[in-house]
């Protein structure tokens, strides 16, 4: 496998194939541990707004 | 059940880094913000229990999504990729957070558009705000009654309000400006402005979304209670910068029309101010205020998008640390976070790459050279910032990555050719950005200051540089008439001319000369008046060091660009009648 077709490693859950209702089974897994960090940075960062400006 | 996390293949990151982005690449970022809202759906929906209307509705709401996901995997994207899902999750997270009450039941609105959009039965309560039932994405019903809570259904053809609205589904929709059935409206409702631009054979359906209170979460407010008059300069205003963008920005416009469904009109402070802007709580939205022209929209869309596209993979990919470090940023009068940087060099180099094209379709010389400056204005930026930001060893492993793609594809880009008029002008443009912003906001050591200043009143050579540092607001700087007017020059040339015509520059002797490029009068008029002064000048300083970049290369030149700060303060400390430029030969 070349350098281009590796894959990122990414911190969003991957829930296509899950519908809502089932999302509770998945219990104190991986969801919850990307919420909670999702959630932390929130609380840290807030949400960040990129705003420009330009006298016209 | 397990789960991994989203899959993101190493050539979509590239490719990204390069400031650009494939459909697939493009398709990658929409399935992982679907996923993020899911993921903080979820989230929500741990904390919405009791018996209230709220939570009673959002868990009625959240069934009914689960069902669509099932029948209509359509509809359920649709609802999970808008950016007023986006917009409401994050404000009720920050709710729940903060321990303020969360408004639950805005998103059995939310669902019941997804439905009627579809023609998907559906029987919700749902909330009545200001009189009316908002649905996102599609518009808003009006209630004559004043209850806060209304019974909505959809049998899939016919939409029900209680008992006092009922109408065919397929009129809840937004309003395109083409018309309605027979006097061109349905009674009671008011559909969300949509706008259809067709261009090169591109399609590009976004709305005007001027009422989702959740979508108003930008600097400024949004621009609400719009007249006809206006939508309809906005529809052709959108279209006109669509023509542009797909007609000469074809790698920007292919993935715009796929990921950009919404437009936030802002309100400006002034007439005089663009302001535009995104969210990573409203992935798909560009927020701005009223562009003057055609040419400046496509330019906010295309910088716009920029912090879209990576607003979507910083969500997937960490790229920078947070941390308390400042830096210089040519674009921006404030010091900035490394994060901040990063989304200013990203969209910077989409800027330039719109500038480069778009070179070549002015065909008036003011167009041209204004295209031909700010092409030669940011490209230079790019290298000098992703350097600063690598500097700052705040970027992760990939971030690292991410931002030696950048700094090559800014690389690349030098290789083409400036006109000499438009470099000449560019670069002086950025030497008063950087030297404003250096007497602003860089600090010194006052002991070494007054080192350097008693070894320069005894004649003796300079001990060594004095530390700096980045501080917000060290001194307040008065140059910024002398700063929009050299822009000015080449950002509407026209006006420019008319002023300079006039007379009634309000400005200094020094600035007027400067501006005329009467260099050596400039020079020695910002000289006597910074000798002449008992307070100290900080942008008659700028000006001098202006004035002299107008002339030959001289080491002294080198000395005021390179350490204006210094000598400002070395000057301020002597505190006598002392020649600015002999100070700067000292320090040479």
């Amino acid at each position: 496998m070349t350098s281009q077709e590796k894959d990122i490693e990414t911190v969003i859950p991957d829930l296509r194939d899950i519908p809502v209702d089932r999302l509770a089974e998945l219990g104190s897994s991986a969801l919850a541990h990307s919420i909670a960090l999702y959630r932390e940075r929130l609380r840290e960062n807030g949400i960040p707004l990129s705003s420009f400006q330009a006298r016209i | 059940m397990t789960i991994a996390n989203h899959p993101l293949p190493e050539a979509a990151f590239t490719e990204l880094a390069e400031g650009g982005g494939s459909p697939a690449a493009m398709r990658r970022l929409g399935e992982a913000q679907r996923s993020k809202h899911m993921m903080l759906l979820h989230a929500i929906a741990e904390a919405a229990t009791g018996s209230e209307t709220g939570p009673v509705a959002f868990r009625a709401g959240y069934e009914q999504l689960a069902r669509i996901q099932e029948t209509a995997p359509g509809a359920a994207a649709w609802l999970l990729g808008l950016p007023h899902l986006g917009g409401w999750l994050h404000d009720t997270l920050i709710h729940l957070d903060q321990g303020t009450a969360a408004d639950f039941g805005h998103f059995a609105c939310l669902v019941a558009a997804a439905a009627i959009r579809a023609g998907l039965a559906v029987d919700l309560d749902v909330p009545v705000r200001d009189g009316r039932v908002r649905l996102p994405g599609l518009g808003s019903l009006l209630v004559t009654s004043e209850r806060s809570w209304i019974r909505l259904g959809n049998d899939g053809e016919r939409v029900t309000a209680g008992d006092e609205f009922a109408v065919e589904a397929r009129w809840l929709a937004p309003d395109d400006g083409a018309g309605a059935p027979d006097e061109g409206t349905v009674a009671g409702w008011s559909g969300t402005p949509a706008i259809r631009a067709t261009a090169d054979g591109l399609t590009w359906t976004v709305l005007l979304e001027v009422d989702d209170p959740y979508l108003d979460r930008y600097t400024l407010p949004m621009r609400t209670a719009m007249s006809a008059g206006e939508v309809t300069d906005w529809r052709e205003r959108v279209r006109s910068a669509w023509q542009i963008v797909a007609g000469r920005h074809r790698w920007a416009a292919e993935p715009m029309a796929e990921v950009i469904s919404v437009i936030v009109p802002l309100t400006p402070q002034s007439d005089t101010d663009l302001v535009s802007a995104t969210t990573p709580a409203a992935y798909g939205a560009i927020a701005t205020s009223w562009p003057p022209d055609a040419v400046t929209l496509a330019e906010t869309l295309v910088h716009e998008f920029q912090h879209v596209k990576l607003c979507g993979l910083l969500d997937m990919v960490p790229l920078a640390c947070s941390g308390d470090q400042r830096v210089y940023a040519p674009w921006r009068q404030d010091p900035r976070p490394a994060g901040g940087l990063l989304q200013g060099i990203y969209a910077h180099l989409g800027i330039v790459r719109f500038w480069q094209a778009q070179q070549h379709a002015e065909t008036d010389p003011d167009g041209l050279l204004r295209a031909q400056v700010l092409f030669a204005r940011w490209r230079p930026a790019l290298g000098q910032t992703v350097q600063t930001l690598l500097e700052t060893g705040s970027l992760t492993p990939a971030g690292v990555r991410f931002a030696e793609r950048l700094g090559a594809r800014g690389q690349h880009l030098m290789s083409v050719p400036v006109p000499a008029e438009a470099a000449r002008i560019a670069a002086e443009v950025a030497l008063d950005h950087r030297l404003t912003w250096q007497l602003r906001h860089v600090a010194t050591d006052a002991a070494d200051v007054a080192a350097l200043a008693d070894a320069c009143r005894r004649g003796e050579s300079r001990p060594g540089e004095a530390r700096t540092w980045v501080q917000e607001d060290v001194r307040k700087v008065d140059s910024g008439l002398r700063s929009r007017l050299l822009n000015l020059r080449y950002l509407e040339p026209g006006r420019y001319r008319t002023l300079c015509a006039d007379g009634v520059l309000p400005v200094s002797a020094a600035d007027r000369l400067l501006l005329e490029r009467s260099s050596e009068a400039a020079l020695q008029a910002y000289r006597t008046r910074i000798a002449d002064s008992a307070d100290p000048q900080p942008d008659a300083w700028i000006g001098l060091a202006l004035a002299l970049s107008q002339l030959p290369p001289s080491p002294s030149q080198q000395a005021l660009v390179t350490r204006l700060v210094q000598l400002f303060e070395v000057h301020t400390r002597l505190a006598s009648r002392t020649d600015p430029l002999d100070l700067a030969s000292w320090f040479t």
